[in-house]
């Protein structure tokens, strides 16, 4: 198959994920239960001493009816009450979802491939016997978000050398913008890359990484436009709800704290989705074109045979029923 | 050209010649001299923009008006401080910073000087290798900030003296208020100013990194020749503007009953004009901005307004003919946010949110200075609160008076902040370091200089009011200023006039707030209410028939006596205030009423900004939840969109 007739589907293959997220919703509410624990884990430092400081004191009425930003000040000089520590519990228990997400993504990718409800038993085998050789795929993804991250350094000191330089003001920021945008764009492809080695690594039960590594990026290398697609359209939602929740936000009164929480937490629970979902759409991706290319040889062909085309007579996912596009 | 339009030509040319030679400096009521005119300077300056390089002769008329007979005068040359073993740059490098220059490391680009090529004392000859470098302040001999002179015969008391110098000023990249940026100059500081003579003796302190300025009022009368392209703005009013038909323009400057000049030139500077209609007459605003900052441009217009009719009305007149306003372009910030006679500099962005208010803060007080610096005039290397301090109280008022008094200085995305509380904020960190009244150039660092320059002297105005009251206070001011400006005065003569017009001695304020370093801190200790039938087995409280003891005790906690308010409030709504004088540790007020008491707020209006710590204030009897969820709810969010932030990245 042509990289042309994949992107034509990428729709359906969007859809496709998205659907998988829903049918298989249970890991998102306990990826989102797991994200709202640690959470609530990380800011009960800062809740408890924010309880000692504006427990019985008037002065919180100026953060609660509107937000006095020099009262905000005055709180954080408190000796005990400063942003560094309240952050300390934070990044700890934020370290402890992400390594969270790394256990569980064995048993998530590998329900997602099989599209059935894997038993506990399954779920946490599946986690567990991934575990280790996903810490070591993360391990190597950490060279190229190291390069990005010397990337961005490199895009700051470009716009501001361009931006010193230039008679107009904006000449800075609009050279700072297209850098992020083509670095978001790079990101997003080194991500897919890694999650494509992840999908390849449970399909196949590949124990060498770095054989994984070596054909998510050929694989994404080759699909680079179709892929780069999915995800961006499913980030463009998570971007989008975002922005949208922010602009109601500014509408809801300082306090309507009830409803803010709500508010902010469903942002949350979108922003989870969405990374389930690009999980979910490379997964079916992969075994809509990959798997079956590599089922008739050992090594990924280049390009994908035809024989793909069309799409096999038995349906991949017979109980979600994708709609005849997908097909 | 034609004979017809070679007359045309000429009646324009005479005709703008004219208009600009009919411009005074000053507003159409006033007519000078407002002030002891001891100096007069006629400078003719060349600009050399490649090199960012003034070449000038400087002509220093200077009339001894001391009494006594003058053989020694010192000179200042601010640019010599842009050099890496200078005093200014030791103390900067010391500090760590200067607004938003580091000076970890010494950049060429910093460098700046003031060589004088030539010193004529006319009638007495050339006096050039007389000049010697002095360090009155620190004995810095790597520091030229300052030379003296000393003349082979005094000038009497009475008469004049004449001195010719001929300099170069080599400009920094824009730093501490002067410098260049890329086409951009603003030139600060850059001719050979003398010192004063003050009480007795000159004063002519080194340029030091925190402290700012102090000279003789005087006339000046500046012509400055630059290329054709550029546009112009100064300190006084232009007078004429000649083309030299190679390419450069000569515009000429004359100012009156003022202590400084600064000009700015930069091709791609754009006028935007206004007039504020004042008391003595129109007074012309004039921006110099940039087509980027468009956004910004009635914005500046509208807040010049707008403080200079609350400072005409509130505290004197402004009497000259033209403010002008300079907006500097992006990367020269520290050009940004200063004050020369008839001239500022503001500061802003393209992005500048309608809600920051920091492009109108900025506006307003540096339009401040034009009284507290510009007309008042007091010595800012030795009592910078003078003029810093009561002029961010004024920056206060003003704000206050036009964006509300808690949202003055930020009102967006639901936060606000007011004035007060953001010059408090500077004050907060460093209230155990300097007195007010300590030499400002002397002061722990430049952090505790704006600390207490600024924050402390603002929040000692704003806390007064609750002694005198603030229409009192305004007088007070009003007075000081009508008093004493085209004057030097000093601390005394300030607090003296407060004194005056307060009617009442405040010797004992003065002697903390400004001369000590006493902290003011008063909180709630406890606040509780009892039953007064405790003892009685099996006794029912009732709302409303139960009576109870309610025990209150405020505490001094900081060494600062103040008299202070607190307000209680009762579960009937009941609220009484109660005010003490606040020179014991503690006291103790008891009430017996058929209600508990619900809270104690200490300083109820908010006005004691001087209270270092505002979260012992108050004391309620029932838990107030509602900043803590509301804090804790975001706090939570920020966590958990950490976490997923990073479990993407794996």
């Amino acid at each position: 198959m042509t990289e042309e007739t994949i992107t034509d589907d990428c729709k359906g293959l969007v859809a496709a994920g998205a659907s998988l997220v829903w049918h298989r919703r249970g890991i998102l509410w306990w990826v989102f239960g797991v994200n709202i624990a640690l959470g609530a884990l990380g800011t009960l430092p800062a809740a408890r001493q924010l309880k000692y400081s504006l427990g019985h004191r008037l002065a919180g009425e100026q953060l609660f009816k509107g937000f006095d930003l020099g009262m905000f000040y005055e709180l954080m000089r408190v000796p005990d009450v400063s942003l560094s520590r309240f952050a300390t519990a934070s990044y700890l228990f934020a370290a402890l979802f992400a390594l969270f997400m790394l256990f569980v993504s064995g048993g998530i990718l590998q329900e997602y491939r099989q599209d059935r409800k894997l038993s506990t038993g399954d779920f946490f085998g599946a986690s567990g016997s991934f575990f280790w050789r996903f810490v070591r795929l993360t391990l190597f993804s950490l060279v190229p978000f190291a390069l990005l991250g010397n990337t961005y350094l490199g895009i700051e000191k470009a716009s501001d050398y361009l931006g010193d330089k230039a008679v107009a003001d904006q000449v800075g920021f609009v050279v700072w913008l297209l850098g992020i945008i083509v670095l978001v764009l790079i990101t997003l492809f080194v991500r897919l890359w890694f999650d494509i080695a992840k999908v390849d690594a449970v399909a196949r039960d590949e124990r060498r990484m770095l054989r994984s590594a070596w054909k998510g990026i050929d694989i994404t290398r080759q699909q680079v436009r179709s892929l780069l697609w999915i995800y961006l359209r499913i980030s463009l939602v998570a971007w989008i709800t975002l922005l949208a929740a922010f602009l109601i936000w500014t509408k809801l009164p300082p306090t309507a704290v009830p409803v803010t929480f709500v508010l902010l937490e469903l942002v949350m629970l979108v922003q989870l989705a969405a990374r389930l979902w690009q999980m979910a759409s490379v997964t079916v991706w992969y075994k809509r074109y990959a798997e079956a290319a590599t089922a008739g040889s050992a090594d990924f062909p280049t390009p994908l045979p035809e024989v793909i085309e069309p799409e096999p007579q038995l349906p991949l996912y017979p109980d979600i029923g994708l709609p005849a596009a997908d097909a | 050209m034609q004979p017809r339009k070679l007359f045309l030509a000429l009646v324009i040319g005479l005709l703008y010649s004219a208009s600009l030679n009919a411009q005074t400096p000053f507003a159409p009521k006033v007519s000078g001299p407002l002030s002891e005119r001891v100096v007069a300077y006629q400078i003719d300056a060349k600009y050399n923009p490649a090199q960012h390089t003034v070449d000038a002769t400087e002509t220093l008329t200077y009339h001894n008006l001391t009494g006594q007979p003058l053989d020694r005068f010192p000179f200042h040359l601010y640019l010599n401080a842009f050099q890496p073993k200078a005093t200014w740059m030791r103390e900067a490098h010391r500090d760590g910073n200067f607004r938003s220059s580091e000076f970890e490391t010494w950049d060429p680009k910093d460098f700046g000087a003031n060589e004088v090529t030539s010193f004529e004392v006319i009638g007495m000859g050339d006096l050039t290798k007389q000049m010697k470098f002095i360090s009155p302040d620190d004995g810095n001999p790597d520091d030229k900030t300052v030379f003296e002179v000393r003349l082979p015969h005094p000038v009497a008391p009475g008469q004049d003296v004449q001195f010719r110098i001929k300099f170069r000023a080599t400009f920094p990249e824009v730093v501490a208020r002067t410098g260049y940026k890329r086409t951009f100059l603003l030139a600060g500081q850059w001719f050979p100013k003398v010192g004063v003579w003050w009480h007795g003796a000159w004063n002519c302190h080194q340029f030091h990194s925190a402290t700012e300025f102090f000279a003789d009022f005087g006339t000046y009368d500046v012509n400055i020749t630059l290329p054709k392209s550029y546009v112009i703005g100064a300190t006084g009013v232009p007078t004429s503007d000649t083309d030299n038909g190679n390419g450069s323009k000569t515009v000429a400057f004359h100012a009156e009953d003022v202590h400084d000049f600064v000009w700015t030139a930069d091709p791609n500077f754009k006028v935007i004009e206004g007039q504020f209609d004042g008391s003595l007459g129109p007074v012309k605003i004039r921006l110099l901005s940039y087509t980027s900052h468009q956004n910004a441009w009635q914005r500046y217009l509208d807040v010049m307004k707008g403080s200079m009719q609350r400072f005409d009305q509130w505290y004197g007149p402004y009497p000259y003919a033209q403010i002008t306003v300079v907006d500097p372009p992006h990367g020269a910030e520290e050009a940004g946010g200063m004050e020369y006679p008839t001239f500022i500099t503001a500061g802003t962005g393209w992005f500048a949110f309608k809600g920051d208010h920091e492009t109108e803060l900025v506006a307003v007080h540096e339009f401040g200075h034009q009284y507290w610096y510009g007309m008042v005039a007091t010595n800012e290397f030795e009592n910078g609160w003078l003029d810093e301090g009561i002029n961010s109280y004024s920056e206060i008022k003003v704000l206050d008076n036009m964006y509300g008094r808690n949202a003055s200085n930020f009102n967006l995305l639901g936060a606000q902040m007011g004035d007060a509380a953001w010059l408090r904020g500077y004050y907060l960190p460093v209230a155990e370091t300097d007195s007010m009244a300590r030499p400002s150039y002397t002061d722990m660092s430049f952090e505790s200089y704006g600390g207490v320059t600024y924050g402390k002297a603002a929040s000692m105005l704003i806390s007064l009011e609750t002694i005198v009251g603030e229409e009192t206070l305004k007088n007070a001011l009003h007075t000081y200023f009508m008093k004493y400006r085209f004057t030097h005065p000093t601390q005394e003569d300030f607090l003296r006039t407060v004194n005056e017009v307060a009617g009442r001695d405040l010797k004992w304020y003065w002697d903390q707030a400004v001369y000590g370093t006493q902290v003011f801190d008063y909180s709630v200790l406890s606040a509780d209410s009892n039953p007064t039938n405790w003892y009685e087995k099996d006794a029912e409280e009732k709302p409303g028939e139960t009576t109870y003891e309610t025990q209150i005790i405020l505490q001094r906690k900081g060494d600062f006596i103040f008299p202070v308010e607190a307000e209680i409030k009762f579960d009937n709504g009941e609220s009484t205030r109660v005010r003490w004088d606040g020179k014991d540790r503690w006291v103790r007020y008891v009430y017996r009423k058929k209600t508990q008491v619900r809270s104690v707020e200490l300083d109820p209006d908010h006005k004691i900004t001087l209270d270092r710590n505002y979260l012992n204030n108050s004391y309620t009897t029932g838990e107030q939840r509602g900043a803590i969820h509301k804090i804790a709810a975001y706090w939570m969010l920020l966590t958990q969109f950490l976490a997923h932030a990073l479990s993407w990245l794996v």
